[in-house]
């Protein structure tokens, strides 16, 4: 009997594996929602949540809490996540305009869900495998998110708002669709 | 046909056989391109007698995508790279120290700079294992300089999960990723030994790891003075292209013609680090003129001081870690350009007790 050729590849550990990680339930509209933006710090990031917040507020009365991410390469740690689902409704996230943050967006997103808080985090379409990746990694494969054209970054103001206009039906679609929660 | 009378001689391998094997790791995806080197559990069993940790200890773990690497995980991509079992100390104290380093742990590997470990061994395991000490030191040629790189590349490939197009999103990345380790010409460098600058002295062998965007070659060996390589030095580490951020982190690879030069105009390592501390930099006025003010308001350390203020982009000694290697016959040096920054700490290579 020969030996066997062995396998080098290593598996999701049981912390961050989860077999499937449920999303939140979405609320119907959202009038009055308490909405956290958390913003990732790539260049342009905050004019374009900043936009997305002020349309919402506008448009359905929202009230925003904003907070910049600790590391944007990073999923955020366990206290910001408790910080974040206990003052708000639904959060929008982003932008995903890189390798490792594009990632940490949906790592962010499907960890948020399963703690019961609509997500809709925006990416550029360049990093679209890569979201997927991590979200099918931790647990959502299939997790829907917004996206934007790439690049983000060296847009002049008024075209990140124009952006973040374009964007807005799909973020509101992605809180308040109860398909997106399936 | 063999005279059966003949003394016997190791039967030849079967080409065949072997062939079916690489493609069998080719079709499972395990490899970076390249043939793997298929691993039994005899081969395997091989590395794990070379260290005295537990094939189930987990040496390296990558928060963002939920993986461990275990010493058994880490043997088997080992073998796979074309390691002998007697490199793999040399491989657990690579991986130990680029995972100590926070640019790897924070998203390196995934990111679009696509960056390539550094690796950096001194002392006598790099006889002992018959690294490349000399000419060529950034290779190939040399098995354990090759291999032992390569070696982290699938660890982080098959043990973290981090694949090309998919997690590894590089817009380019690095020729030579997965195949850059230095064995730091020690006999030939004027000053104390790398390993030493990181915290390990005695001649210890030990290992540093760091990531490295690319390098630049600085070529000058037509001046007796050791200043006007030292400027060349500032204008190659002061490219406005790759400031990225108000400050950069660069390591100086000196051949040891140019170490031995300052090192005969009395300087040491230090006194080469703060001569460019001082003077890589710009003025307000020239990165105002090469529109690179975005680069400060852009980040945490505000805007840039007016015109006429300098604007030094080393912040210290960490920032232009210096090592020695190559051989002595030009005088051509590398300036590396670090991915974040490098920490410096060097890791003992593990002797079985």
């Amino acid at each position: 009997m020969p030996n066997a050729i062995l396998d080098p590849t290593g598996s999701v550990t049981s912390k961050a594996a989860k077999a499937t990680a449920p999303r939140a339930s979405r609320p119907a509209s959202l009038k009055g929602a308490r909405v956290g933006l958390l913003i990732n710090t790539k260049q342009n990031a905050r004019p374009f949540l900043d936009e997305v917040g002020r349309l919402l507020e506008e448009k359905y009365d929202v009230t925003l809490t904003k907070r910049t991410k600790t590391n944007f390469a990073m999923p955020e740690p366990d206290e910001i996540i408790k910080e974040m689902v206990a003052d708000s409704d639904v959060i929008i996230t982003g932008v995903g305009d890189c390798g490792s943050c594009s990632a940490a967006a949906a790592a962010d997103g499907v960890v948020l869900e399963t703690a019961g808080v609509p997500v809709a985090a925006i990416i550029t379409d360049s990093f679209i495998p890569t979201a997927d990746a991590m979200a099918a990694l931790r647990g959502a494969p299939g997790y829907r998110y917004a996206t934007t054209a790439h690049p983000v970054a060296v847009l002049t103001e008024d075209k990140v708002k124009e952006r973040a206009a374009q964007v807005l039906d799909d973020v509101v679609a992605l809180l308040t669709d109860p398909s997106a929660g399936e | 046909m063999t005279d059966p009378g003949a003394p016997s001689a190791p039967a030849a391998p079967d080409p065949d056989e072997a062939q079916r094997a690489i493609e069998y790791c080719y079709s499972r995806g395990w490899s970076d391109g390249l043939p793997l080197v298929p691993v039994s559990q005899p081969l395997l069993d091989a590395f794990l007698a070379t260290t005295d940790k537990d094939p189930d200890e987990i040496i390296g773990s990558l928060e963002q995508v939920g993986r461990d690497v275990t010493v058994h995980l880490a043997a088997i991509n080992a073998g796979l790279a074309g390691c002998r079992p007697e490199y793999f100390p040399v491989v657990l104290a690579a991986f130990d120290a680029l995972m100590r380093e926070r640019a790897a742990r924070g998203g390196g590997f995934q990111s679009t700079s696509g960056p390539a470990p550094l690796i950096v061994v001194n002392g006598p395991v790099r006889s002992e294992l018959g690294f490349n000490t000399a000419g060529g030191a950034f290779g190939p040629g040399f098995r354990p300089n090759m291999t032992i790189p390569r070696a982290i590349g699938l660890i982080v490939r098959n043990g973290f999960g981090i694949q090309p197009h998919v997690l590894e999103q590089a817009t380019q990345g690095v020729p030579g990723r997965w195949s850059i380790c230095v064995a730091e010409n020690e006999e030939e460098s004027p000053w104390e030994p790398f390993a030493e600058n990181g915290g390990v002295t005695g001649g210890v062998s030990a290992v540093s790891a760091t990531l490295t965007r690319t390098m630049e070659f600085v070529d000058n060996r037509h001046t007796p003075d050791h200043e006007d390589v030292l400027r060349d030095f500032q204008d190659t580490i002061g490219r406005i292209g790759s400031l990225i951020f108000p400050q950069t982190s660069v390591a100086l690879v000196l051949c040891p013609e140019h170490a031995q030069m300052f090192a005969a105009a009395g300087m040491s390592k230090a006194d080469v680090q703060n001569w460019l501390i001082e003077r890589c930099g710009r003025t307000g006025r020239e990165f105002r003129m090469m529109g690179k003010e975005s680069v400060a308001t852009n980040t945490f350390h505000g805007p840039f001081e007016g015109d006429e203020a300098f604007h030094p982009i080393l912040s210290g000694p960490r920032q232009i870690p210096v090592i020695v290697a190559g051989a002595k016959n030009a005088a051509i040096s590398m300036v590396v350009r670090i991915f974040g920054e490098w920490s410096g700490t060097a890791v003992p290579v593990g002797e079985k007790k």
